[in-house]
């Protein structure tokens, strides 16, 4: 008996006019790794919830078909009951913490499936132990990096030795060297898995077998190297790539310089003698890992953070799209949400929205929308005022990979017109002039 | 280091002395004492809980002399005001507003004090029956640096879209989005908590450390406090 059973799922939300899931069927095996693919609102987050047993327990709605984990049938079991069987790791680190120290943390799911006392201890350090984060044993979450973070969500997971470990987008806020941490203590567990993954390349390299999410209907099932031909056939869809053809070359006028810039949190120094010109027509990329600095270099060019020490000179506005835009929402509109950068102008608004593919979410709430969708709404919000200097914090992080070749479209229309542009990513591929590598806690000259 | 369990008692008899003493010079004292333990957290992280300590003792010391009818020595005469009568302010007025404004303050430190400097984790261990509340209690206190985080994130993408954030009524209007984005919070550490088996019968616990001699007489202290307070003071 396989260990998964699908059979002819649907779901629709509460107050949704349109199903998240359609008819979706499907079957995993112990110990069987499978990437779930799909385009931004295409049902992933849904379809782990529903093997979870949160959908439609937490959640609510319609739920139609059958889901059966181990052979439990989530219309009767409840999420507390699965857990053991499977278990789930969220996007966002910080949403999922619950306790203050790491151990207690990872100690927290196994004193609810009621572990004995004397056993805790030593499971929980197992489990930091095969992500290789024993030494945060002691420390409090507030402290932690958010790859660290991850990493001991992940612990938390697997101290529960699951036979289905559920993951949705957990590497986006990783860096590369995190990101591969991260999968190879997964690929270490032994148990199944199903990872919903934007960057669709790394996911098919850590899994055997590949499910692709259209409209929440199935469209595609199979091999991991089934997958690969089949997103050669998919080049506005998953398969997307890098735009091709050259860069417009760059002007010779600075639009903003940073000379000799110091800036430290406390007695931490970030930046040391940051020296960084960018000119008209240039995008820039930073690039480095996890807390070296690259957002607050990019929050001093933008005039959010003012130097220690040194010069920041800047010619024209300056938008600035933070991390994780969606959670900084202030209209109850996404038109007003973006109107609100042009004083209101609701024509302007509805262009922004039509160049970033959310035209048709116009009147929704903000917060209705998906993490990918959020993403770009907080891209529409800061590109619409059309500033001379566009600085984005990690534009791409769980933007599927048709949405960020058109953000790549927009950076390069927003150089060709005279601006420039400063990237911090981890993305490795996204459009750029020059790059600037950023070393952790060190002097970083470029 | 004392057992947080025997911590977090010694601060309950502190906030039971204070609100039982009736001199001014005894919650003044515990005031002190407890704002001495606030300002050894990291500094980041006391600012909020000693500004708002601060803030709402002195609005009880400015305003109540004039809202309470209390003694004959009048220091101060005012107008006549419709339904509150006449405005004025005695000796007796102004030492009682000071007995209620430091109780306040050191309630509010003794909280602070909680809040940054005890292991919330192990306190939870200790809570036996109480768990359930004392871990509302501990996810709520989470609540505060989130939220300040929140507000800092919320007025930097705001700035980051052109616009500056002047006067309070500007900033006022990022409350409502700060609370909702706090629900939002809350309702996904809710969903995490589920699918971690919260709430499921048959729960264990992580075995604390025994309580040592220090602790009792920590606890010991804790329960006398408010009783020599209340008898004595």
């Amino acid at each position: 008996m396989a260990l998964v059973e699908v059979q002819r799922l649907s779901v629709t939300y509460g107050g949704a006019s349109a199903p998240a899931l359609r008819d979706v069927s499907l079957s995993i095996g112990e110990g069987e790794t499978v990437a779930l693919l799909g385009l931004s609102g295409a049902g992933k987050s849904t379809l782990l919830r529903a093997l979870a047993g949160l959908v439609p327990h937490f959640h609510g709605g319609v739920f139609e078909g059958r889901v059966s984990i181990d052979g439990l049938d989530t219309r009767r079991a409840r999420p507390a009951d699965l857990v053991g069987t499977t278990a789930i790791v969220f996007q966002d680190p910080e949403d999922q913490i619950v306790m203050t120290r790491v151990l207690r943390e990872v100690a927290f799911g196994l004193e609810n499936l009621g572990v004995p006392s004397h056993e805790l201890q030593g499971r929980a350090e197992e489990a930091l132990e095969a992500v290789g984060a024993l030494e945060l044993r002691d420390r409090r979450v507030m402290e932690l990096s958010g790859g660290e973070l991850q990493r001991v969500c992940l612990a938390s997971a697997l101290a529960l030795q699951p036979k289905l470990l559920l993951l949705d987008e957990p590497t986006s806020q990783l860096d590369e060297a995190g990101a591969t941490m991260f999968l190879d203590a997964v690929e270490r567990a032994g148990c199944a898995v199903v990872l919903s993954e934007q960057r669709v390349r790394r996911a098919l390299a850590a899994c055997e077998r590949a499910m692709v999410l259209d409209d929440g209907a199935l469209g595609f099932e199979g091999t991991q190297q089934a997958a690969n031909s089949w997103l050669l056939t998919e080049p506005e869809g998953l398969g997307a790539g890098p735009i091709d053809g050259p860069l417009d070359a760059a002007g010779d006028e600075a639009v903003v310089e940073l000379r000799n810039v110091s800036f430290g949190y406390g007695e931490r120094s970030v930046v040391d003698g940051l020296d960084l010109t960018v000119r008209s027509g240039e995008i820039v990329v930073l690039q480095g890992p996890n807390g070296c600095g690259k957002t607050t270099i990019a929050k001093l060019a933008a005039g959010l953070l003012e130097p220690a020490g040194g010069q920041v000179e800047r010619r024209g506005r300056a938008g600035y799209l933070s991390q994780d835009p969606g959670r900084y929402l202030v209209r109850d509109r996404v038109v007003d949400e973006v109107a609100i950068g042009v004083g209101g102008k609701t024509d302007a608004a509805l262009a922004a929205l039509e160049t970033v593919g959310l035209s048709w979410a116009a009147d929704r709430h903000p917060r209705d929308l998906s993490s990918g969708e959020r993403e770009r709404l907080g891209i529409a919000a800061v590109t619409v005022g059309d500033p001379t200097l566009l600085v984005l914090d990690e534009p791409t992080r769980g933007v599927d990979p048709a949405r960020k070749r058109e953000i790549e479209l927009l950076v390069r229309q927003h150089a060709a017109r005279g601006g420039a542009v400063i990237v911090a990513t981890h993305d490795r591929d996204f459009v750029a002039h020059r790059r600037v590598a950023v070393p952790a806690l060190e002097v970083a000259h470029a | 280091m004392i057992a947080p369990g025997a911590a977090g008692l010694l601060l309950a008899g502190a906030a039971a002395a204070a609100l039982l003493t009736e001199r001014v010079w005894v919650s003044a004292t515990l005031s002190l004492v407890l704002l001495a333990f606030v300002l050894g957290a990291p500094a980041a992280r006391r600012w909020p809980y000693i500004a708002a300590a601060f803030i709402s003792s002195l609005g009880v010391f400015v305003l109540s002399p004039f809202l309470s009818v209390q003694g004959t020595s009048i220091i101060w005469s005012g107008p006549t005001v419709p339904v509150l009568g006449v405005i004025d302010v005695t000796s007796e007025e102004l030492v009682e507003a000071a007995l209620n404004a430091t109780r306040l303050s050191a309630v509010a430190l003794a909280f602070a004090v909680y809040a940054l400097r005890l292991d919330h984790d192990a306190m939870l261990a200790a809570a036996g029956r109480v768990r359930r509340s004392a871990f509302l209690a501990a996810l709520a206190i989470r609540l505060v640096p989130s939220l300040e985080r929140d507000a800092v994130g919320l007025a930097e993408a705001v700035r980051g879209r052109g616009l500056e954030l002047r006067g309070i009524r500007a900033r006022g209007q990022l409350v409502s989005p700060l609370v909702a984005g706090s629900l939002e919070r809350a309702l996904n550490l809710a969903e995490s908590m589920e699918a971690r088996g919260f709430g499921r019968a048959g729960r264990t616990c992580m075995p604390s450390p025994s309580w040592r001699a220090r602790d009792w007489a920590v606890a010991l202290l804790a329960l006398a406090l408010p009783v020599v307070v209340a008898l004595w003071l």
